[in-house]
């Protein structure tokens, strides 16, 4: 059993380090490596170098796990450069966490939980792939059947590839439930204080106002808008009416009513 | 006076005859925006200096009309809040809306005594670059740079400004996977925010 399931792995770790290394060879290399924790590992200058050579080790190692014959080398070694790998990412964590991993993908993801799952699922393929005895495992359906799950864990821990399946599945699933598309209508109070603040009346005041807005209320078709103000006679309060539904800021009016001085509250 | 008389006194004030002592709208001079514009008082504080009237913190205690407040940079602050004071919440509010362990903003004049007396003061108020990873019943699973957070949609509050035209109650047209800014109110201590505005491309 455990020879069987050995002999599945090292198609994982192959297959997923060939892809990776399409990734690092491929024409957005240099962009996704200046991207990654690469460039503070190595510096600037190093950051594209290291990662397409980073790319070759991958691709070398990937198809001569992938290729027969089996040689048990060959998943000691993607043990060795998955827990390197391991390594980087705690690195990236620590020292650069804006920065992404580079791994699977051109797009930029900052390290967190989900990569050091997807390295770390690899590191115990490869660590079982050392118990491998042949190239094509006994069973072949049963072993494909294993590899699609894993590849699935694999693209489910990726979160580069997010875009490419879950957001589309996520959209899919708001268009059909609109999980929106039951909030009462009604006039935000933003849209009033945006119409206020394209208006002549405000523009007139604005020179006077102190505060933010201190209270709203509605009155019939005006919405009032009160803010504390400041005059040559002292404390006031200006009160701005906008109109309510429509969008008529040259109708609005203000007015400046003197306050006695604020008390504490 | 009592909250209600003294709205309907300023509804009067503004909408209905001119009450004794209110100064008009006409009184303030010029419409014209370049005549309201000229007049700016200069900026006192230097660059690179620190904002006197401007403090940035979380509360740590409130006694009557009082806030103590706790810079990042660990200086302490004194806040007098007054009856013209705004006050931000989610929305506009009152000061009572202030709770030890709020995050505040607050500008106003130095006094010399060294506290602030304050103009408007905003609190917990966020203001992010996201994308929306998720959309819920009433919440948007957000992405700030790698970090998930959830917003909340506020039935009656929650806006949405789809590419800058004037704001609306309709979140429908938020989509999954796209870019978006939000205004909100942190809940302290949490990654969940109360939204206020939300502003996206539509």
């Amino acid at each position: 059993m455990l020879d069987w399931l050995a002999g599945v792995q090292q198609f994982l770790v192959g297959g997923v380090l060939v892809w990776a290394s399409t990734v690092k060879l491929g024409t957005g290399a240099p962009a996704a490596a200046r991207r990654s924790a690469l460039r503070r590992l190595v510096g600037e200058r190093f950051a594209v170098v290291a990662y397409r050579a980073v790319g070759v080790v991958e691709l070398l190692l990937g198809a001569l796990l992938v290729l027969p014959p089996a040689v048990v080398v060959e998943a000691y070694l993607a043990t060795a450069l998955l827990a390197g790998m391991l390594g980087y990412l705690a690195y990236a964590r620590l020292r650069a966490p804006e920065s992404g991993c580079g791994c699977l993908g051109d797009t930029q993801v900052p390290v967190r939980g989900r990569a050091f799952g997807r390295v770390g699922f690899l590191l115990v393929a490869a660590g079982l792939a050392g118990w491998s005895t042949g190239w094509w495992p006994q069973r072949p359906l049963a072993a494909v059947a294993l590899l699609v799950l894993e590849v699935a864990v694999v693209v489910a821990l990726s979160p580069e590839l997010d875009r490419r399946w879950l957001l589309p599945l996520r959209r899919w699933r708001v268009r059909m439930s609109h999980p929106l598309g039951s909030v009462p209508a009604m006039v935000p109070l933003e849209s009033s204080v945006q119409q206020l603040e394209r208006s002549d009346a405000y523009r007139a005041a604005v020179n006077h106002l102190r505060s933010d807005l201190l209270d709203s209320w509605e009155e019939g078709d005006w919405r009032l808008l009160t803010y504390a103000a400041a005059t040559a006679e002292g404390p006031a309060t200006a009160v701005f009416a906008v109109p309510l539904r429509d969008y008529r800021p040259e109708e609005i009016r203000v007015a400046l009513v003197p306050e006695p001085e604020p008390s504490p509250v | 006076m009592d909250p209600l008389g003294r709205r309907r006194f300023l509804t009067s004030a503004v909408l209905g005859t001119t009450a004794a002592g209110v100064v008009g709208a006409s009184a303030l001079g010029s419409f014209a925006p370049e005549a309201a514009a000229s007049p700016r008082p200069a900026l006192d504080v230097g660059a690179g200096e620190l904002d006197p009237n401007f403090v940035e913190g979380r509360i740590i205690g409130i006694t009557k009309g009082l806030l103590l407040v706790t810079s990042s940079d660990r200086s302490m602050h004194r806040i007098h809040l007054t009856g013209a004071t705004s006050v931000w919440k989610l929305r506009p509010t009152t000061s009572d809306a202030a709770t030890v362990g709020d995050g505040l903003y607050a500008r106003g004049v130095r006094m010399p005594d060294g506290t602030l007396a304050a103009d408007a003061v905003w609190l917990n108020i966020v203001n992010l670059q996201v994308h929306i990873t998720s959309i819920g019943r009433s919440v948007l699973h957000l992405d700030h740079r790698g970090d998930r957070i959830v917003g909340h949609v506020v039935a009656g509050t929650t806006a949405a400004v789809y590419n800058s035209t004037p704001a609306v109650s309709d979140l429908s047209l938020l989509q999954v996977g796209k870019h978006a800014q939000v205004v909100g109110a942190w809940r302290p201590d949490t990654n969940e925010v109360d939204l206020a505005t939300v502003y996206a491309a539509a």
